[in-house]
């Protein structure tokens, strides 16, 4: 009666390619496009795999070898995971300046991967919970 | 061409210099230590997701992006 029709084969992941193209070229002209693609051009391929599917991404800290989970987000969307990835503690830090998230994102990457140290020092704790990285749409 | 991206409001702003053009290097140069006088912090790719940190001007970078000092939130 309404016409609904299930997907051809193949439909499903046509459909997919055809939204990451429209993300991917649409985006260009805005400050937060531009910013995501310069992330994806530095992420590895797993994490940027890690980052489109699930919405963050994971690095080694510098210093002391331990994983973080970098979630989408401009600010508490940081957080230590344990090696079963259970999150441990969170943590709080940005560029100074409104940025937008990939450039945030980008710099929090390469922060933890080159100076540990310095971005822990920085950083406010918070306690994480699911609240704090709730995806609101994806950006990888 | 080599270029600098330094992170900023609108994204980023993009300076490309030729890495064969003296005049262009020194421009670029003075725009590195410009940038980390007041804070910035550069880096470079060394290789798929792998990055690292430069405290001097590289001619030879291919791609250097500088971000903002960092706070807490």
């Amino acid at each position: 009666m309404f016409g609904f029709r299930p997907l051809p084969p193949g439909g499903r992941s046509r459909k997919r390619a055809t939204r990451a193209l429209f993300i991917m070229h649409g985006s260009e002209g805005t400050p937060e496009g531009r910013s995501l693609l310069l992330l994806r051009k530095w992420l590895s391929p797993s994490q940027r795999e890690q980052f489109g599917r699930k919405g963050y991404f994971e690095v080694v800290g510098s210093g002391s070898g331990n994983r973080y989970r970098i979630h989408a987000g401009a600010s508490v969307n940081v957080c230590e995971i344990d090696e079963r990835g259970c999150l441990q503690e969170g943590l709080c830090f940005m560029p100074i300046g409104a940025l937008p998230i990939g450039d945030v994102m980008l710099a929090q990457k390469i922060a933890l991967e080159t100076c540990e140290d310095k971005a822990r020092a920085v950083a406010r704790r918070f306690t994480p919970n699911g609240f704090h990285f709730r995806q609101a749409r994806p950006l990888g | 061409m080599a270029i600098q991206i330094v992170m900023d409001g609108t994204g980023d702003s993009r300076h490309h210099f030729n890495s064969h053009d003296a005049q262009e290097i020194a421009k670029a140069e003075q725009r590195f230590y410009e940038l980390t006088k007041v804070g910035f912090t550069a880096a470079v790719r060394t290789g798929p997701g792998q990055v690292c940190q430069i405290r001097s001007f590289d001619p030879n970078a291919e791609e250097t992006v500088f971000f903002p000092r960092l706070v807490g939130g």
